[in-house]
């Protein structure tokens, strides 16, 4: 169990780490290249912005440069200020499209991934899933995916941005004045080493920071869930206390995450202004022909003035990508989750084949043949001795014995959710997965929606009439009668507003809408009043007689009677054993 | 706006915080206006100087002052932008917490009924996402423009020393920008990020349905339909959620065309001001790099105000989670419940909706007494267990212990003398342990042990490799559902109550483990009262009296099996 859950053995060490953080870039850059036109348009508008703001900062010294240094009257100046308009339109054109392509590329990311993650979910089956928070995993669906999208719609665009628009500003800067080009080229190798330094103390912290909030979050909806129980303990008070501290500790974790982030920021606003404060000083004392060094004299207010400008566009788009380097590390933290859901671990077993194989025509006259099955569970070891029977069309059989021993092990074998570990398998001469069945569980699987949702999850386009009956046959023929609402008739999450028989019922009613060859019932009777248990049975009775193949679960005295077949699965079984235990006594 | 309210009272009670916070962030945008506007002024003045120095006058320019206030602001800056950040999000973090923490309590304090109504993993949203989008309020959407604003004041005020005339232009034409990128973005982003919260909500849920019917699903191989179902409405959200996020690039796109706009105004303005003779060259230069250093504080502003309605979205949904009715009410002066008395439902009369489920219902449990009640599910069984418990309140009458009204009782008292297995009596996704010790948190691991022999989980638990520490998973999904609803059975033996209700105690579990669990049950059961609730006789343990409890709401005396 433990090995299905945390499967981050690796996770710890140092080597480990440096590889897992690996993989996760690798696995976003990969992303990033499915989505590669959207990035480049973000990239291209992003410096299309970034000259056009340079143009506007030359202009504008231009400008103030004629008219105090060469007294021209602004009347003459109407051409430069009619570019310094249009700059300033470009500008905000480019960061517009910018954001836009840059919003496209998270939004085909995101889709992807999630489609990527269903398709997983629907590989690994509901036996290894049974181990993992449902919630947490559609948390991850939801909220984990949605934290990729700063990564692709501003932090790689900005990536590029940070690499162009300096080398630009350089370039442009050393034409004016070589001399403060150094002063920033001296600062700029110390930004991308603090930068890194920091950065992976922030993608460590994030990543913890995430798994703090999938905890958090899976923590809450099972107080939630359990408050009815907690009360009832008197242990309602205590779990506020339990919630505060979660709560405390989750800040505690952020502000720790935020330390390390901010400091990131921290380091790039001090060279940014340390640069500014540098290049002024550097261009008045030029100006006054104090400094007699290189090209310090020639430096005129234009050029000064356009310098200095400058100085703070130079870091800009560094202070730009600093602000985007959460995104960054919150997608590496998703990344690593996301990855760990994405890959098969160790414990798992090898996927069942999902190739849907067309009904079977009444072929085969054994039904089910099962041949020296053995299933094993990592940690539980062989969960019975080997089980062979056969099974002919439109029987029954019941599997009894004591709770553990194995019965929806057996089934679930059966359903195609969990290899078999040794043995043969055969459903109407095709393995598990293949020929769709009915399964119904000890909880009835109910949406959130009306009967009529919940009917049609198995057969999307019923008629009324035909949900009707089958829930006429599953026994709600009054109670639908009952609600003004009929088919519509809303069910809450896990079937609240019925009782227990009643949702029983209603998923049952759905083996009475979907043709299925072969139905797996896992005790779909516990839980239900004498009264209505014999409604149900009476309606499972006329299942065998339709040429549905029947399997269950029970030690329910009735269904064992109903039963063709008794298969008793537990310790003192004889080895080998007659499996089929022959007609069963019935009444 | 409304629906936002409570939660700035809320934020206020911890307004020095705020404001301190506030201040640290115009004290960064000052220092970045003080910045560049004394570097223009500096190069401007030294240029000037330069100039009357070639030209043969002579001039002095004071150098180290402005060059000491250079590097002032470039360290202020730096400085109170790290210590503004780490501040705000630290008060932040605090006020969520508070909030987690009442929204936690306040749910507590719900009957069962109601908390039942409510779906668990919406309230879950409730307590996490809800919460988090409120820490908009102050760090995106209160303090900045506020600090916009003031920033934007000042500068006008500034220029207004030298140029008051077109000050006032520059007032209103930036005023116009903070409006545009606040209050319009907020409205047109209003209907997209309002149904983000709920599409991302309904999307949660779906997955957890699929997740949860994966085995009914897949078997059915309805899997693919479902799948295709949710990935459509994945399509739709995320498509709505790009096209918020491209309004948002159009506001960004909007604060520079306004802001620079802005920038070019004053150039204009200061440069025919200065050909007039009205301001000198080194104020010329200053005043627009004062607007360009203001421009940082609108810059934030459209990405955040397009998210509004999501911040309302949550407000609102908090709201009408503190509106929910259903509330157990508390006694002024508590009684202590009697050690050992008889239970009384006298004349109680409850309704589950629209449904009334019994009225007028007499029933004594005499101290000590086994009663058994038997009848169809949905007849009301597990609401006269909850009347007893006191998860509910009886709409009609009362229930009484030793003739005290249970409502007048000491909530906490009560429940230490009650012992109740509900039909879904919940397992925690925690340890066998951890579930265990809710019933009695301070237990011995040999108490465990003893409980978990007497549901018959021992043997089969010491043969796991991590005995009382075997995580059950979500739901107690690890175990079998007899093993899960045994476990649930076992906490009562942790316990020592006076009356012990058990809801359908032996449901899935086969004949040798239920005479297994109904002994020990007996025993235990023995000096106390219970009240035994099942479909049929023969799955309770052994009783002194026993009733049919009819779907119409009426005791009768149970004359034998149904059917």
């Amino acid at each position: 169990m433990k090995a299905i859950t945390e499967p981050d053995s690796a996770r710890g060490t140092p080597s480990g780490e440096r590889q897992r953080s690996r993989r996760n870039r690798q696995w976003l850059r990969q992303w990033g290249r499915t989505v590669r036109p959207w990035l480049w348009l973000s990239v291209a508008t992003g410096t299309l912005s970034g000259l056009a703001t340079l143009a506007q900062m030359g202009l504008m010294a231009w400008l103030v440069h004629g008219v105090i240094v060469l007294d021209r009257p602004l009347s003459e100046l109407h051409w430069p200020l009619l570019a310094l308009v249009v700059a300033i339109l470009l500008r905000s054109v480019g960061q517009g499209l910018q954001g836009i392509s840059g919003a496209r590329a998270a939004m085909a990311v995101r889709q992807g991934v999630r489609q990527a993650l269903m398709a997983r979910w629907s590989q690994q089956g509901p036996v290894h899933l049974a181990g993992q928070s449902p919630a947490v995993l559609a948390g991850e669906w939801v909220e984990q995916v949605e934290a990729l999208e700063g990564y692709y719609a501003r932090f790689q665009p900005q990536l590029w941005l940070s690499l162009i628009l300096p080398l630009a500003v350089l370039a442009l800067v050393f034409y004016l004045d070589w001399l403060a080009a150094l002063f920033l080229l001296a600062a700029a190798p110390l930004i991308p080493l603090f930068m890194a330094l920091v950065g992976m103390g922030a993608e460590r912290l994030n990543r913890q920071h995430f798994t703090s909030v999938t905890r958090l979050a899976g923590h809450f909806l099972d107080r939630v869930r359990g408050l009815t129980t907690l009360q009832l303990f008197g242990q309602d008070r205590s779990a506020v206390k339990g919630v505060a501290r979660a709560s405390e500790h989750y800040r505690r974790l952020n502000m720790r995450t935020l330390r390390v982030a901010f400091l990131s920021s921290a380091v790039l606003e001090f060279f940014a202004s340390v640069a500014i404060a540098v290049v002024a000083i550097y261009v008045g004392f030029g100006l006054l022909g104090y400094i007699q060094l290189g090209p310090a004299g020639e430096l005129t207010l234009f050029s000064g003035l356009f310098v200095l400008l400058l100085a703070p566009e130079f870091f800009q788009p560094l202070r730009t990508l600093s602000q985007h380097y959460h995104d960054r590390a919150a997608a590496l933290g998703a990344a690593d989750h996301l990855l760990d859901r994405l890959q098969p671990s160790v414990s798992e077993p090898a996927p069942a084949t999902d190739h849907r194989a067309p009904l079977p025509d009444r072929g085969p006259e054994d039904a089910v043949t099962v041949t020296d099955l053995v299933v094993r569970y990592p940690g539980r070891g062989r969960v019975f001795d080997p089980v062979s029977f056969q099974l002919p069309w439109g029987q029954s059989l019941v599997l009894t014995g004591p709770s553990g021993c194995g019965k929806s092990s057996l089934l679930h074998v059966l359903a195609g959710f969990y290899p078999a570990a040794e043995g043969r398998v055969s459903l109407f001469g095709a393995p598990p997965g293949r020929v769709p069945v009915a399964w119904m569980n000890q909880r009835p699987f109910l949406i959130q929606g009306t009967w009529a949702d919940n009917l049609r999850l198995v057969q999307p386009r019923a008629t009324e009439a035909a949900m009707e009956e089958a829930l006429a046959r599953a026994g709600l023929a009054q109670l639908l009668a009952a609600q003004p609402e009929g088919l519509d008739t809303p069910v809450g999450e896990g079937g609240q507003g019925l009782s227990g028989g009643q949702a029983h019922r209603l998923a049952l009613a759905r083996v009475f809408l979907a043709p299925v060859p072969l139905m797996l019932l896992d005790e779909p009777t516990a839980g239900l009043d004498p009264f209505t248990r014999n409604d149900v049975i009476e309606a499972l009775k006329a299942l065998p007689g339709q040429g549905i193949t029947l399997i269950m679960a029970s030690h329910q005295p009735e269904l064992v009677a109903m039963a063709d077949h008794q298969l008793w699965l537990g310790q003192n079984r004889q080895a080998p054993a007659p499996s089929l235990a022959g007609e069963a006594p019935h009444g | 706006m409304g629906e936002l309210r409570p939660w700035l009272g809320l934020l206020m009670s911890r307004r020095w915080r705020l404001l301190a916070g506030g201040l640290l962030m115009a004290a960064t945008l000052l220092s970045g206006v003080g910045l560049l506007t004394l570097s223009g002024w500096f190069i401007t003045a030294t240029g000037v100087t330069a100039l009357a120095w070639a030209a043969g006058l002579a001039a002095s320019l004071e150098v180290y002052v402005p060059g000491g206030g250079i590097r002032f602001f470039a360290l202020t800056r730096t400085v109170s932008r790290y210590l503004e950040r780490l501040y705000n999000h630290d008060t932040v973090l605090r006020l969520l917490s508070d909030l987690r923490v009442q929204m936690f309590r306040s749910l507590s304090q719900l009957d069962g009924l109601t908390q039942a109504r409510y779906q668990a993993s919406q309230w879950l949203n409730r307590l996490t996402r809800d919460i988090d989008t409120l820490d908009n309020l102050y760090l995106r959407l209160l303090a900045p423009p506020l600090v916009a604003l003031l920033g934007t004041l000042l500068m006008a005020l500034g220029m207004a020393l030298f140029l008051p005339g077109p000050a006032v232009l520059l007032l209103i034409w930036l005023l116009l920008v903070l409006l545009l990128v606040t209050v319009v973005m907020a409205l047109w982003g209003r209907r997209l990020s309002r149904t983000q919260v709920t599409r991302a909500d309904r999307l949660r849920v779906r997955a957890i349905e699929q997740l949860q019917g994966l085995a009914e699903l897949q078997a059915w191989q309805a899997l693919e339909a479902h799948q295709q179902q949710l990935l459509a409405l994945e399509r739709g959200q995320s498509s709505d959620r790009c096209r918020l996020e491209g309004r948002g690039a159009v506001g960004q796109a909007l604060v520079v065309a306004g802001v620079q706009g802005a920038l070019v105004l004053v150039l204009v303005m200061t440069l025919s001001a200065y050909q007039q003779g009205l301001i000198s060259a080194p104020v010329l230069v200053m005043l627009p790099l004062g607007v360009m250093a203001l421009a940082e504080a609108y810059s934030a502003l459209p990405g955040a105000f397009v998210h509004w309605g999501s911040s309302e979205a949550a407000a609102a949904r908090l709201n009408e989670q503190g509106a929910l009715a259903g509330r157990l009410a508390t006694p002024g002066q508590p009684e202590t419940p009697a050690p050992m008395a008889a239970l009384a439902w006298r004349q109680a009369g409850f309704s589950h909706d629209t449904q009334r489920l019994f009225r007028g219902l007499n029933l004594t449990l005499a101290p000590g007494e086994k009663l058994a009640i038997v009848g169809p599910s949905g007849a009301g069984k597990s609401t006269l267990a909850a009347l007893a418990a006191r998860l509910v309140e009886p709409d009609q009458g009362q229930v009484c212990w030793g003739g005290v009204p249970l409502w007048a009782l000491d909530t906490a008292a009560w429940r230490s003398q009650t012992a109740v297995l509900t039909q879904n009596a919940h397992l925690f996704n925690d340890t066998v342990a951890a579930n265990l010790r809710v019933a009695d948190p301070d237990a011995s691991d040999q108490a465990l042990w003893q409980a978990l022999e007497k549901v018959a989980l021992a043997q089969w638990l010491s043969g796991l490799e991590l005995g009382l520490d075997t995580p059950v998973g979500d739901f107690g999904r690890q175990l079998s559902g007899g093993e899960g609803r045994r476990l649930a059975l076992a906490r009562l033996y942790l316990r020592n109550p006076a009356l012990v209700i058990l809801d359908e105690p032996l449901t899935g579990l086969d004949g040798a483990t239920a005479r297994h669990v109904v002994r020990h049950l007996d025993e235990f059961l023995s000096q106390r009262s219970a009240l035994l609730l099942g479909h049929e006789v023969a799955a309770l343990p052994a009783a002194d009296r026993v009733l049919l409890l009819t779907r119409e709401g009426a005791l009768t005396e149970w004359a034998g099996e149904a059917g």
